[in-house]
């Protein structure tokens, strides 16, 4: 939806303080990273995020081996009510609609997740090579970057899987090709920072290689921001996803897709038959919000620090 | 600001540019048959070369890429595949109605988002600041479509308040439509209240923890002259830029929430270009969401250079 990218780049940018050179040791870095580490879990928020992302991770594992019900048995009377034996109700062919909500788990973390990380780590690449080399590769780049960013996701990337036609790789591959922009900018302000201070002018004077003193000695230094922005393109990857699910490039029916359970029965909500609707509804916002409590628990430690 | 405008124009072109290049790449990504791909391998070769044809896809990459551009340019988006009347005709009006709802959930989203994000500030880590900063995140962070089959199920079914049909029957006076409107506006605002409201908040926090405001505040302006004539113009630049980049997502998020209230707008447009493979009209629609973006955002930097000199005299050093 929206590019946290602004608020998250220029904290985290400071967050590097300019005495963590590589000099004073490795060990120094591992203390700092396990304190954090710990003033994290410590987050009411980072609980309550993990306790949700972990249900509904155990639910995409184990499939229909947990359900109560297989999640495509469509034996039973249509549209019952929730009630003790189908909690959620039953849809319009008679499915349960909480083995189908517990079930559609995979089709979602089995995209988001892939996608969210190839983004960054495409969106590292760019942006390293952007703030690092600066100069033309930084301009050109950049207005790339611009275009990209004036167009919304959703929009371009429904018109990417229907050109390309739909299956999870490709699904994969455009979100993943739409984040890259906006980590690039994240990460490009980052090393900006990083660029003039003394380690990276020692490093270059040494005679080092300049993908070494990018990867090397730059990237280790920038990696705060980098692992808050994974966190919320995590969540927004779930959000897009489920998003474009909605609007027709879900796996198609019978899947128990959350975003395609959606798009299958909202047109009966009219009908009173809101809970086919409603839950699966329900378990994208408790995921989504899930992963950004995580998210934003990371977000305040690590810039904090 | 002349010089400002110039440069700024100049890139706005650019970014124009880069922008239908990008889309024409999207459509022409993989090399090979557009119109097997779009069909599928199960469609009969007589109907995958009379869809080239029709779309012009059999001519050379480089040839379609010039038409692409200078589509742009022309705001000329080429001919419908499936209705076969121009593009311009289907998605010019399908905006206006989108823009319609847009214009709406801003009306309502940006004094309340504004307000309680200042409100927020002034009461910084007290309880209301807490409700209102994470009430923020978790609005902003559910799918618009979400919120809006909740809020259908809740109001409209289940209360009887707005309409489950979001269009108006033809001849609705304007305040008669807001009963249409309403609901899937709400959706909207619930989705960016949040970000709004923290970009405020975390803006005014800065600004009034600065020198300027200390000054005003010790030479005896009360704090609400200080918050108008001193925090609010500069805290305000972040979240105008915001708003601006919003409209582009705003429009993104919109065609969720059309296809749940069955909306006639661009989103449904899109939709229904995408069920039967009319890539020039979703091409189209695309690049009109861009250019609607790159507008505003344009516009935004010039409300920002206006209230701020600082910006404006920064470009002719």
């Amino acid at each position: 939806m929206s590019d946290s990218a602004e608020i998250i780049s220029t904290p985290g940018a400071d967050t590097i303080s300019p005495e963590s050179s590589p000099i004073k040791g490795l060990s120094e870095r591992k203390q700092a990273r396990r304190e954090n580490w710990r003033l994290i879990r410590r987050r009411p928020a980072f609980i309550v995020g993990v306790l949700i992302s972990v249900f509904w991770l155990v639910c995409a594992v184990l499939g229909d081996k947990i359900t109560p019900h297989h999640p495509l048995d469509y034996r039973t009377t249509s549209h019952l009510s929730p009630r003790w034996s189908y909690p959620f109700g039953t849809d319009d062919t008679g499915r349960d609609v909480l083995s189908r909500v517990m079930a559609g788990a995979r089709d979602v973390l089995i995209i988001a997740p892939p996608a969210a990380l190839i983004g960054v780590l495409l969106g590292v690449i760019v942006g390293m090579l952007m703030g690092y080399l600066g100069g033309w590769t930084d301009t050109i780049l950049g207005r790339i970057v611009e275009a990209f960013l004036a167009l919304p996701v959703v929009l371009i990337g429904l018109l990417a899987i229907t050109t390309l036609g739909r299956s999870n790789p490709v699904v994969i591959g455009v979100v993943a090709a739409l984040f890259t922009p906006v980590v690039a900018r994240t990460v490009r302000s980052a090393v900006l920072a990083e660029r003039d201070l003394d380690y990276v002018t020692s490093a270059r004077l040494r005679g080092e290689s300049t993908p070494f003193v990018m990867f090397r000695e730059v990237l280790p230094n920038v990696s705060a921001p980098i692992i808050v922005e994974l966190t919320v393109r995590v969540g927004y990857a779930i959000f897009t996803v489920s998003t474009l699910s909605f609007l027709g490039a879900g796996p198609g029916r019978p899947s128990p897709d959350w975003g395609q359970q959606v798009s299958d029965n909202y047109n009966s909500i009219v009908a009173g038959y809101w809970w086919t609707t409603f839950f699966p509804a329900a378990a994208i916002a408790s995921l989504v919000i899930a992963v950004n409590l995580i998210a934003d628990s990371v977000q305040s430690v690590l810039e904090a620090s | 600001m002349r010089s400002f405008l110039l440069k700024r124009l100049a890139s706005a072109i650019i970014t124009l540019w880069l922008l239908a290049s990008i889309v024409f790449l999207v459509v022409n990504v993989l090399p090979g048959n557009v119109g097997r791909k779009v069909l599928g391998p199960f469609a009969p070769e007589s109907e995958v070369i009379k869809y080239n044809a029709r779309l012009g896809t059999d001519r050379t990459l480089l040839a379609q890429y010039f038409t692409s551009i200078k589509r742009v340019f022309t705001l000329d988006f080429g001919t419908s595949y499936q209705f076969g009347t121009s593009v311009k005709g289907i998605i010019f009006p399908a905006l206006l109605r989108s823009g319609k709802l847009a214009l709406l959930a801003f009306v309502i989203t940006i004094p309340i988002s504004i307000a309680a994000g200042v409100y927020a500030a002034r009461r910084q880590d007290k309880l209301s600041d807490r409700v209102i900063v994470n009430a923020g995140l978790a609005s902003s962070s559910i799918p618009e479509f979400v919120t809006a089959a909740v809020l259908m199920s809740v109001f409209a079914v289940n209360f009887g308040i707005g309409e489950v049909y979001a269009n108006p029957p033809a001849g609705t006076s304007l305040l008669g439509q807001l009963q249409y409107l309403m609901l899937p506006a709400m959706a909207m605002v619930v989705a960016y209240f949040g970000y709004i409201a923290r970009m405020t908040r975390a803006g005014v926090i800065g600004a009034l923890a600065s020198d300027y405001a200390r000054t005003a505040t010790m030479k005896g302006m009360s704090k609400g002259q200080v918050m108008w004539r001193h925090v609010l113009r500069n805290a305000l630049a972040p979240t105008i830029t915001v708003i601006s980049v919003q409209i582009g997502y705003l429009i993104g998020g919109i065609i969720g929430v059309e296809k749940v209230f069955n909306y006639a707008g661009l989103g449904s447009t899109m939709l229904t270009a995408v069920g039967s493979k009319d890539v020039p009209v979703l091409q189209g629609a695309v690049l009109l969401v861009g250019l609607v973006y790159m507008i505003s955002t344009l516009l935004a930097d010039l409300l920002i250079a206006y209230l701020n000199p600082r910006v404006r005299l920064e470009t002719k050093r």
